[in-house]
């Protein structure tokens, strides 16, 4: 194990944990719910861990990608299902993600919206054109740890301590009615959602496989997981804090990623704002790359084509196509002008709609061991997946619901 | 295993990722050919989007002829080397003829600018 690149690989997971539903989210849900919601974030950030790790042992043991599998364990049919599902739900997550970068290129230069969408894409393509696969993921993530700026301003504003850690205990606030009650459970399956995205494990996986991932890399694997998505989760669960310091007790709702950035600029002036808003642009364009790339990579697997940013684009041409078409069609998306926060949402109800599908054969094929030797998935393992399938299924058959009568978390 | 061993086919074999000899992905088991009447035995591996009637729906197998095509490409079984979480194949995807359209792809992709 290279601690060098073990560091910079928890770096990365650290810098690219937190995107644009995760920016909104965290910041109402600790407008609205105060610290309540905080053990959310961190139970779900078990949850990806568990997946993660999982997805990336089974590139490393058995080299196959999570995509290989919904179509071989699924079948055909039930596969192709996940697969235009998932194609939908990381198609508008791209599209908010891109949305969210135009509004965050506006407040840093005060240039036109749909100016930046297509010079923000363009940017991207051209970065993933021309950098390999370790550098896009180091880039956009390293670049990312601007995102450390809402931790410490967390730190700077001296927050109630005893309630942050409270907040962290499951629980259901007190003297909720009923209406809040179904906001909150709505909150709920939002958060899980945004933090267990199908995206970044399809990202993760592929990844391994890009790096050409052995089983002596299960430790690397292991440790990038929990100490880099853990950490990562904290820069969201400091946002949230932030949030319900700041935006509730003045019944701000922040709606707008520029919200969140005001956390920063309060403790620390002008400085903040600009580093909290380098720290905001570099995740939602490293996790804009994630969800494209991830939408390429399913697709390739899927039907067998040759894929991978390790080959230069045109090694590897249908899987080109694809993920520069699918930046076409997000891209596409935002012009025609829908709400970024609309985005956000159906992002959110599709992708957990699709987690089920996606994480079902990813937990049968890292438990079995024929393919998977003496590192298939232990108790633990085995334990916390199935915990965590159940935990998301019955969260996808609450989330339309949810949705529809909070109205999207209105209330 | 090999394409001589006994093989749970729908399990271990159907959808499985192709790999030529040179390492690279070169399709996927869209469906099996056999051969012989009272003892069933694989003639080859068919691959594209033609393969896929029968196994989806009739109005969704149409969505797919229209987008994609109806090709199918046959891989004779000999050329198997072994079945394991992919099917490795003992040649280059060309020789059974399986990269045509990534090559047809290849056209539209500009040389160059790459790391």
């Amino acid at each position: 194990m290279n601690p060098l690149e073990l560091t910079l690989g928890i770096m990365t997971a650290v810098g690219g944990f937190v995107d644009i539903s995760e920016l909104v989210f965290a910041a109402k849900a600790g407008s609205t719910f105060g610290y309540a919601l905080i053990w959310v974030f961190a139970f779900s950030t078990v949850g990806i861990i568990v997946f993660s790790e999982m997805s990336g042992r089974v590139a490393a043991v058995a080299k196959q990608p999570v995509f290989n599998l919904v179509r071989h364990r699924l079948g055909l049919q039930l596969g192709l299902l996940t697969l235009v599902a998932s194609i939908i739900s990381n198609l508008i997550t791209c599209a908010a993600e891109i949305g969210g970068l135009s509004l965050i290129l506006n407040y840093l230069t005060g240039a036109p919206y749909f100016l930046m969408a297509p010079v923000a894409t363009l940017v991207i393509v051209i970065s993933i054109w021309i950098l390999p696969f370790k550098w896009i993921e180091r880039v956009y993530g390293l670049l990312g740890l601007f995102m450390i700026t809402f931790a410490v301003a967390l730190i700077a504003i001296h927050p109630p301590w005893s309630e942050v850690a409270g907040g962290f205990v499951p629980h259901i606030p007190h003297g909720l009615n009923t209406k809040e009650l179904l906001t909150f459970g709505y909150f709920c399956v939002a958060i899980v959602s945004a933090v267990m995205f199908p995206y970044e494990v399809y990202f993760y996986s592929s990844g391994g496989i890009e790096e050409e991932w052995g089983p002596k890399d299960l430790l690397t694997n292991r440790i990038t997981s929990i100490v880099g998505m853990g950490l990562g989760s904290l820069l969201a669960i400091s946002i949230l804090a932030s949030s319900a310091q700041f935006f509730g007790p003045a019944y701000v709702d922040p709606e707008i990623p520029g919200s969140t950035a005001l956390q920063a600029a309060i403790p620390f002036g002008k400085w903040g704002l600009i580093l909290a808003l380098l720290g905001m642009f570099f995740a939602v364009a490293g996790a804009a790359v994630e969800t494209c790339m991830a939408n390429a990579y399913s697709i390739a697997q899927f039907f067998g084509w040759r894929w991978g940013r390790h080959k230069k684009p045109w090694e590897a041409p249908r899987f080109t196509i694809a993920w520069i078409a699918l930046f076409v069609v997000a891209l596409s998306i935002v012009l025609t002008g829908v709400d970024v926060m609309i985005l956000v949402e159906l992002a959110i109800l599709f992708s957990i709609l699709v987690l089920p599908l996606s994480y079902l054969p990813l937990l049968l094929l890292a438990g079995d061991r024929q393919y998977m030797r003496e590192h298939a998935n232990g108790s633990i393992a085995k334990g916390l997946g199935w915990f965590y399938f159940g935990v998301i299924t019955a969260a996808a058959l609450a989330a339309i619901p949810l949705y529809l009568l909070t109205a999207g978390g209105s209330g | 295993m090999t394409p001589d061993g006994r093989i749970k086919l729908v399990s271990e074999l159907l959808d499985l990722p192709l790999v030529d000899s040179e390492g690279r992905y070169c399709g996927i088991v869209d469906d099996i050919e056999f051969i012989g009447t009272k003892e069933l035995k694989l003639k080859a591996l068919m691959v594209g989007p033609g393969a896929y009637e029968g196994r989806i729906p009739r109005p969704l197998f149409w969505l797919v002829r229209k987008l994609a095509g109806d090709r199918i490409t046959r891989v004779p079984i000999d050329r198997v080397r072994s079945i394991g979480s992919v099917v490795k194949l003992d040649c280059a995807g060309k020789v059974v003829g399986l990269e045509r359209s990534e090559d047809a792809a290849g056209k539209w992709i500009p040389r160059g600018g790459a790391l």
